[in-house]
């Protein structure tokens, strides 16, 4: 029998790969960092292009499953997925085929099979958290750092017993035939961008912080709330290309903002009753079909600005004064805002530049670059080392998955 | 003992002999060995940028050459001799073209420009080779957390991969005396200084903006590290009352006064009697 | 050239356009070759460098304007305009700009390129004259003042003879001695 094939990642990408190929009876080895699978996806309230989850198209239906746990029937009914959460790849060795990875699996504080989420020993400690009620792994998660006098009687008092507190990372090495990169991107946090104030005033967010205060399940029950008091955000700001397509950050388009941008802005004016929302653009970038999503949007009487942003003045702890120069116009505009959206650049995940230097494979802009460029292979990085989704760069989540697809495809081609 | 070529420019000397000596004798205390450059004359100023490109490399290639001959690096108390300085060196250390073309110039007197001695400015020296830790040593007088609002001025924070002066180094400077950093809206802004020359009414529009926001923001003195910037702020503040009808009373002090009185020294070693808007009242902040 | 082109009087429609045949289509490489001029061909027009102008509200052409004339060739206008002596020097502009247009640092260069030509506000002719003059902006007159503060009446090391005959060579020799 063919080794397995490891996956780093467990976001769309990584996870459509693990489940094509082990619905294809190959064996996985799926890696991820955090304490559920899901990635960046898991915090959108709604994806373009369908304004729902991928994985809960039509055609995805024969598995049983609801929004926000795609997976979930895979993850508990296909045998052929090994998911390692809290977890690494410390270093792979090997090429051609034959790959030794050894991976760093976090301590398994809570036995997911055991765990039924009646969240008792979040009562108990802080350490406790449940990160999502749709997380996978269904179960709660521990924080060691906040640790404290509550713990044990939450092991004590834990009605399945799910709880080891002593359990202790551990080190496996596998043999592995392919690695499938899919560690996906990382939201700029755009700090450094001093005109935009970010980080010094709540009521400033980046959009996937927006996405999370308009999902449903999350902090406000999806009310569109300021951070800063709670009241509600009746007027909205938006500016775009946030670190990128600037040379002093990301010289890239980030390419999935502006839809992303006017999707937010579109659920703001049909759902939330919002009752201004501008966009201050340099150039609006809907390439393909999404172009209905801004005319949609200024069907909804969003303002669309050409400009920049001048200045960020907070004029208390809720509203703030946002100076914009229009270039149409050619004069300055002044908003009072509730809320600022920051569309940050897309960027590479902590950690990639490691990756790609161990693994000897090529580089664009952060981010992996397939190994021949003219060969059209986009998804192939090396002799048997794959990327896909946004490990390749600013991709949504069809294209994603379309490269995650393709993956398993040339990995199936191969063993054949 | 870290050495020090000290350039001095002409408007320090000229205008503002309290910050040149409170200088002296902050950086005395603090171990800083500054030896007044022989041999210099002005930097030009933007102005001569303006209209004479390479008599103004020539100048500052010139100054920068002379502190080769003993290698160490020039500190200046003047933004705009920092901004010509390190402009001209970063300059001649990537136009090669440019660089043999001013040292057939500077040849005659026997100068070579390498680009070893590197300009800095005097509170970046202060930070990056003395540190926060040595400064805090010192501090026998602080101040009591009273806000100050830091006028950092353009030609120091900008162009960044020129300057190579990051904000958070004045902040900390002046966070180790004990005083409070103010924020305010218009940090980034211009003092005016340079269009002073071609549109007075202008460049006193954008001091008055600048006290303006620093007092909003509940400043109750500011700061500044440059004589141009410091005739803006402090100077013209005394014009106000009749061309804006404002009365602002924010003393301005060169950042070296507040860290030596911070340091023990008295009011005279640092010359607070020569700031325009009367500056005493920080006397009444400093704690025993 | 057509007889009806040489005709003066208001053009036969009402939109009168800038001939573009009439620009220095020259001037943008111009630029280009100057110290800070690397970059200009990457402006993309986002008017990010007038938005962080804090005095362009008072110009008639604004800074992303200004490098728009400069890469259409409205060499002219650029070098005859008072905003390029307007400018602070602040460097808001360059610093933000996301394609490293040099923005503050090619302002500069259109001035040298004015200079060049004569074209200089008469208070910076008068600054030049200073500068040659007496080799520096500023001359102690208080020396008491720095007695005061227990400093040498006069500069230490100061000397100014050097730095008048450089500039006497350079430009400033022809702005400020063009009759010498």
């Amino acid at each position: 029998m063919s080794d397995p094939v490891l996956i780093i990642g467990a976001g769309v990408a990584g996870l459509t790969a693990a489940v094509e190929l082990a619905d294809s009876g190959v064996n996985t080895i799926v890696v991820e960092k955090l304490p559920t699978v899901g990635g960046n996806a898991l915090d959108l309230y709604k994806a373009f292009p369908t304004d729902d989850c991928f994985y809960c198209f039509e055609g995805n239906r024969w598995r049983p499953g609801i929004r926000k746990c795609f997976y979930r029937s895979a993850l508990i009914d296909q045998p052929n997925m090994d998911l390692k959460i809290n977890s690494y790849v410390e270093q792979i060795t090997g090429n051609s085929g034959k790959f030794e990875a050894t991976i760093h699996v976090g301590p398994e504080y809570i036995d997911a099979k055991k765990c039924i989420m009646c969240g008792l020993c979040i009562e108990y400690s802080s350490a406790f958290s449940l990160v999502s009620p749709q997380c996978q792994p269904q179960a709660v998660t521990y924080d060691p750092d906040k640790a404290d006098e509550g713990d044990k009687k939450a092991v004590e008092e834990c009605p399945t017993k799910a709880i080891n507190l002593d359990a202790q990372p551990k080190k496996e090495t596998v043999s592995v035939s392919d690695v499938v990169i899919a560690t996906g991107y990382h939201e700029m946090k755009p700090v450094n961008v001093d005109e935009y104030s970010y980080g010094k005033h709540p009521n400033i967010v980046t959009q996937l912080e927006l996405a999370q205060i308009l999902d449903p399940i999350g902090a406000t029950d999806g009310k569109l709330l300021r951070p800063s008091d709670g009241k509600p955000a009746k007027r909205v700001m938006m500016v775009q290309c946030v670190g990128s397509r600037d040379e002093n950050y990301y010289p890239y388009c980030s390419k999935i903002c502006c839809v992303y941008a006017l999707k937010h802005a579109n659920i703001l004016t049909e759902e939330r009753d919002a009752s201004q929302v501008s966009v201050v653009y340099m150039d609006i970038r809907t390439y393909d079909s999404h172009e209905r999503y801004y005319r949609e949007a200024r069907e909804n009487g969003v303002e669309f600005v050409r400009g920049r942003v001048a200045r960020v003045e907070p004029k208390d702890e809720n509203e703030l004064d946002i100076i914009v120069y229009d270039s149409l116009l050619d004069k300055y505009l002044k908003f009072t805002v509730d809320l600022f959206v920051l569309s940050s650049a897309l960027e590479p995940p902590e950690g990639m530049d490691n990756i790609i230097d161990s693994l000897g494979l090529n580089v664009a802009s952060g981010f992996i670059a397939p190994a021949d460029l003219v060969s059209e292979n986009e998804v192939v990085a090396g002799d048997h080392i794959y990327a896909c989704g946004t490990a390749l760069g600013p991709a949504e989540v069809p294209e994603s998955v379309t490269q995650a697809r393709a993956v398993a495809s040339k990995i199936l081609q191969n063993r054949k | 003992m870290p050495s020090y070529n000290l350039y001095m420019g002409c408007s320090v000397p000229a205008n503002y002999p309290n910050y040149e000596a409170a200088m002296l004798k902050v950086a005395k205390e603090l171990g800083m060995e500054l030896e007044y450059m022989e041999g210099v004359a002005c930097c030009g100023s933007p102005n001569l940028r303006a209209i004479d490109f390479m008599g103004w490399l020539t100048v500052n290639a010139r100054t920068i050459a002379i502190a080769e001959k003993n290698g160490h690096d020039i500190v200046t108390p003047c933004n705009g001799c920092f901004a010509s300085l390190k402009d001209v060196y970063h300059h001649l250390k990537h136009d090669d073209a440019h660089k043999k073309q001013v040292n057939a110039v500077l040849k005659k007197e026997g100068l070579e420009f390498k680009g070893i001695s590197k300009p800095r400015h005097f509170v970046e020296a202060l930070y990056s080779d003395i540190g926060i830790e040595e400064i805090q040593k010192k501090i026998t007088k602080p101040l009591d957390g009273v806000g100050i609002a830091i006028h950092y001025g353009c030609h120091v924070l900008r162009p960044k991969d020129v300057t190579e002066f990051s904000p958070e180094i004045y902040q900390e400077l002046v966070k180790v005396t004990g005083a409070t950093v103010i924020d305010y809206p218009l940090w980034k802004q211009c003092c005016g200084a340079t269009v002073l020359p071609v549109n007075e009414e202008l460049a006193i529009r954008l001091a008055r903006d600048k006290l303006k926001s620093m007092t909003e923001a509940g400043a109750v003195f500011a700061t500044v590290a440059c004589p141009a910037c410091g005739n803006q702020l402090d100077l013209q503040q005394l014009g106000l009352k009749e061309s804006y009808g404002e009365e602002y009373n924010l003393p301005v002090l060169l950042y070296p006064q507040i860290l030596g009185l911070a340091m023990g020294m008295d009011e005279d070693d640092v010359g607070l009697s020569m700031n325009r808007v009367p500056a005493g009242s920080i006397i009444e902040h400093l704690t025993e | 050239m057509t007889e009806a082109d040489e005709k003066d009087g208001p053009p036969v429609v009402l939109v009168d356009p800038i001939d573009m045949s009439k620009l220095d289509s020259e001037f943008r490489n111009e630029i280009k070759s100057m110290p800070y001029g690397d970059e200009l061909n990457a402006c993309f027009a986002c008017s990010t460098c007038t938005a962080a102008c804090p005095i362009a509200n008072v110009w008639t052409y604004k800074p992303h304007q200004l490098i728009r004339m400069i890469i259409l060739g409205m060499r002219e206008e650029v070098l005859s305009s008072d905003e390029i002596w307007l400018c602070l020097t602040c460097f808001q502009c360059q610093e933000r700009c996301p394609q490293k247009v040099r923005v503050t640092d090619i302002f500069f260069d259109c001035k040298n390129l004015a200079a060049e030509e004569s074209k200089i506000p008469e208070t910076i002719v008068g600054l030049a004259k200073t500068l040659m003059e007496k080799g520096q902006l500023y001359e102690v007159t208080a020396d008491w003042e720095r007695e005061d503060m227990d400093l040498e009446p006069a500069v230490p090391g100061l000397s100014t003879n050097e730095f008048k005959d450089i500039i006497k060579a350079t430009r400033t020799g022809k702005i400020v001695g063009g009759e010498e």
